[in-house]
């Protein structure tokens, strides 16, 4: 509980209407879109100025009050769930587009502005913001920034941290940041912006953001390729770019997820198929042409059976739907589900498909593996109930395994969705104790009181 | 421990959500708002804890669920599928079993007293809906939404001097004297009974020109939306039995509103409260055609062969789609195909011709402000087209959209499809 004086100090900042604290709207903001991390704040508040944040900051750091900001709360990693209570610092109502800079690609926001009303802004420019992850219907680009988001398109484009100039930023002591500029170089003393980038809001908040924009390509052409093997999908996806070509996208679904999706729309997947992978090219269209064709010779040279060129933008979009379903498909299947978003050197990932399905076998779990294949992230997402101990015991295991072996591939624990609550158990196995300690020393610096959204990344 | 009953048998509905939070894009309440009651994932999550009996019946939660369009937006888009709809509407319910009626704010005593004419008006229409609704207590608490919304400051119709009910017949045959070819009921609606009369005489006229013999039962009541959509189950059952007992001896009824037809069909998806109710609803649901649905589908008019009213020569129309129409029915190529077949008329598509105008029903009663702001998008989109009408099928967004024109100053003219054509 805070104190009566904080919650009227917190009304002057930000104004009556933009501070919450009814159980019901405390109750709202407890979680993510993670399934099992729960945890009520005290207040809930609205700012909408960065001299308002930094005014609610000094507050915090006075009182040593946790600070969790958050935005559409979208994450899947726990991260903007208040673990210890304290102010929700919501910056859904600061979703200005400030400016768009044509001469230079650049565009200025706010943290709040969501990711799909920028695309839809830009589009009318002829312009995009590349990084793509999948909750771009309600994240904002502050938690984008803030957890250094991905999607599919990140073959070709690359994470968040490639297109993010710079930032104003709001440190836990009050004091307002700017990080970064506004070139596409810039080599002025050591690169903070990029510790604050992937930060999962644990060293300040985020109030601007200088985004580096791509014009959008004329052409885009879609490619489904059938596999009779999940493990030779995995394997189509770096012959693919060994051979020359870099698709924007490849993503990969398996049997389960495709027959889950047909069940929910009938759309003519290949239900035999033991894996599809999604191609996408862009660029001008004769080249979009001619890459399609080497996707096709090449696919068929490494063992994919058949082979289904888009003919047009409806059955393009048809099966992108069909990618998008495919976490739906696997959430609606199951009551709980670890959506694992484990990574690795893409070379890697027939090993990893194949440990999936030998480990499913051991501890008879189902473990279905969608994802984006062309970057090595892939979502092996085990199905389980988590009010059956025994099954729940065994799906446990088999996701350590699962973590254990991507690591020992050389890949990563997390690749998009950042560690917050729900990975903090692994760190030690990604990351060297003297590691772990510099972390905890950069965040003592930003933050002395650890008042900064405390209680995640590290255990 | 409260009782559950209610919200119980939505619990799977509920279930589905996972969270994701992609309905906040397609919310206008929550784009308006931005805040997670606002948005269905939140009302879905303390729906959820109210299953538990992690969170009480309190007038907050009255707030939270009753802020919501029921647009369902957030349904067709929800990539798990939740029916949100399901869990609000039950929500409201068991929180009208629990807290009582009182629940539903008793609005027209609170606003509309205040204006004198807004009153008078009041009290005829009170005065027709006595016979309607069953006898209990406070019936003026259930007048339609769309009239409750007189005297707040709004541009809206005129209550008709003559209601419908007054002047319709019982049957109407065939107007070439032959051997119909088909015989419908004809379900008027309020807003076409107490607003637009001449819009259900119309309809009778386009379908008795065309060989069909129309009934019109007096028995019919009130389809019961802004009743059971607010959480009044015990009332929205009882017209349910009354236009079921009305119609029973037709096996097609037509409205020309599209909250009617589709609330008329939904007695099945929001009412049952045992296996025999929900046999009954849904072998009415099968009987139910919305006017769209009905020329297009069962009569097979082709949009070509209409005749254009004279006044709308030259015209360029725009079409707003009703949410009781595009998503409650699916229906949306029907009335494009008439607004492009009809010879004379310029049709353009209006930006988010899908939008929910923001009329809500009770919402609009309690949040005008908000029904404003959403409205203005509409009218954005409006204005994009450039169109001299705006086209509908449904009473309840014409009453909004008319004020919504008005209040914006802007030259618009709006009307039911069926006032086009000869």
């Amino acid at each position: 509980m805070l104190k009566e004086s904080v919650i009227n100090e917190l009304q002057r900042i930000v104004g009556k209407e933009n501070v919450l604290t009814t159980p019901e709207a405390l109750k709202a903001y407890s979680y993510d879109g993670t399934t099992s991390w729960i945890h009520e704040p005290d207040v809930v508040v609205f700012p909408t100025s960065t001299q308002q944040i930094s005014d609610i900051m000094k507050l915090a750091n006075k009182e040593k009050i946790p600070v969790t900001p958050r935005g559409g709360g979208t994450n899947v990693s726990g991260g903007s769930v208040p673990w210890f209570g304290g102010i929700v610092l919501c910056t859904t109502k600061m979703n200005k587009i400030l400016k768009i800079d044509k001469e230079n690609l650049t565009a200025t926001v706010e943290p709040g502005v969501v990711l799909q009303d920028l695309t839809l802004r830009l589009a009318k420019d002829g312009l995009f913001f590349p990084p793509d992850p999948q909750s771009f219907l309600g994240a904002t680009i502050g938690g984008i920034i803030a957890e250094n988001a991905g999607g599919p398109a990140c073959v070709k484009y690359g994470v968040t941290k490639q297109y993010i100039l710079g930032i104003e930023a709001v440190l836990p002591t009050g004091e307002i940041v700017n990080l970064g500029g506004r070139t596409l170089k810039n080599v002025v003393g050591y690169d903070l912006l990029h510790i604050f980038i992937s930060s999962e809001g644990t060293l300040g908040v985020i109030t601007r953001a200088e985004l580096k924009l791509n014009p959008i390509p004329p052409a885009k052409k879609t490619t489904m390729v059938v596999y009779a093997d999940v493990a030779k999908a995995g394997e189509g996806v770096f012959r693919v770019l060994e051979n020359g070509v870099i698709p924007d996208k490849i993503e990969l679904l398996d049997n389960w997820v495709i027959n889950r999706i047909e069940e929910m729309m009938p759309m003519g997947l290949p239900k035999d198929a033991d894996a599809v992978l999604l191609f996408e090219c862009d660029g001008i269209p004769e080249a979009v042409e001619k890459e399609t064709e080497k996707i096709v010779d090449i696919v068929k040279k490494y063992g994919a059976v058949d082979v289904r060129i888009a003919k047009d933008m409806d059955e393009a979009n048809k099966y992108w739907l069909a990618r998008r379903a495919g976490f739906a498909a696997v959430f609606g299947k199951a009551k709980t589900v670890f959506a694992e978003d484990v990574t690795v050197p893409r070379g890697k990932i027939p090993d990893l498909i194949n440990k999936c399905k030998e480990l499913a076998k051991k501890y008879n779990v189902e473990i279905v593996v969608l994802g984006h294949a062309g970057d090595g992230n892939l979502h092996p997402a085990i199905l389980t109930d988590i009010t059956n101990e025994e099954h729940y015991g065994r799906a446990v295991k088999a996701m350590d395994e699962i973590i254990e072996e991507a690591v020992n591939l050389g890949g990563v624990l997390s690749g998009e969705h950042g560690i917050g609550l729900e990975k903090q158990k692994f760190l030690k196995r990604q990351l060297d104790p003297v590691v772990i300690d510099m972390m905890k020393k950069i965040k003592a610096l930003f933050d002395p009181n650890n008042i900064m959204n405390p209680g995640k990344i590290w255990e | 421990m409260e009782d559950l009953k209610e919200l119980k048998k939505v619990e799977q509905f509920a279930d589905q959500c996972m969270k994701c939070g992609f309905c906040s894009f397609f919310c206008p309440v929550y784009q308006e708002e931005r805040v997670e009651t606002s948005v269905a994932r939140g009302k879905n999550y303390l729906a959820k804890l109210a299953i538990k009996g992690e969170q009480k019946f309190t007038d907050e939660l009255g707030e939270i669920i009753g802020k919501c369009l029921l647009c369902k937006r957030c349904v067709v888009n929800c990539p798990a599928k939740t029916q949100i709809d399901r869990v609000v509407v039950a929500a409201r319910a068991q929180m009208v079993k629990n807290k009582g009626l009182g629940f539903i704010k008793n609005f027209a005593f609170r606003k509309v007293m205040a204006n004198r004419k807004a009153f008078g008006n009041y009290v005829k229409l009170a005065k027709a809906f006595q016979w309607l609704l069953p006898k209990t207590e406070g019936k003026i608490r259930h007048l339609p939404d769309f009239l409750k919304a007189l005297g707040q400051g709004r541009n809206i119709p005129e209550i008709a001097k003559t209601f419908l009910r007054d002047i319709v017949k019982p049957v109407y045959k065939p107007q070439d004297g032959k051997a119909p070819k088909m015989r419908v009921g004809f379900f008027m609606g309020c807003a076409t009974d107490f607003v637009y009369p001449e819009l259900g005489l119309k309809f009778i006229d386009f379908m008795t020109k065309r060989g069909i013999e129309v009934v019109v039962p007096q028995e019919q009541s009130c389809c019961g939306a802004a009743i059971y959509f607010s959480g009044d189950f015990e009332t929205g059952r009882m017209l349910a039995e009354k236009n079921i007992e009305a119609f029973k001896d037709v096996d097609i009824i037509v409205t020309a509103c599209a909250t009617c037809s589709s609330t008329l069909k939904d007695y099945q998806k929001y009412l049952p409260d045992n296996p025999d109710q929900e046999k009954r609803y849904k072998e009415f649901e099968k009987k139910i055609k919305d006017s769209m649905e009905f020329i297009i589908d069962v009569m097979k008019v082709n949009p070509e062969e209409l005749k254009l009213k004279k006044e709308f020569e030259g015209k360029t129309a725009t079409w707003h789609d009703p949410c009781h129409l595009v998503r409650y029915q699916n229906i949306q190529a029907q009335p494009r195909a008439i607004l492009k077949g009809l010879k004379g008329l310029k049709y353009a598509e209006m930006p988010n011709a899908d939008l929910c105008c923001g009329m809500g029903g009770s919402f609009s009663v309690y949040h005008y402000d908000l029904t404003r702001k959403i409205a203005a998008k509409k009218m954005d989109g409006i204005k994009a087209t450039g169109a001299d009408i705006v086209v509908t099928a449904c009473p309840g967004c014409m009453i909004n959209l008319i004020d919504n024109v008005y209040q914006n100053k802007m030259p618009q003219k709006v009307y039911h499809i069926l006032e086009l054509v000869e």
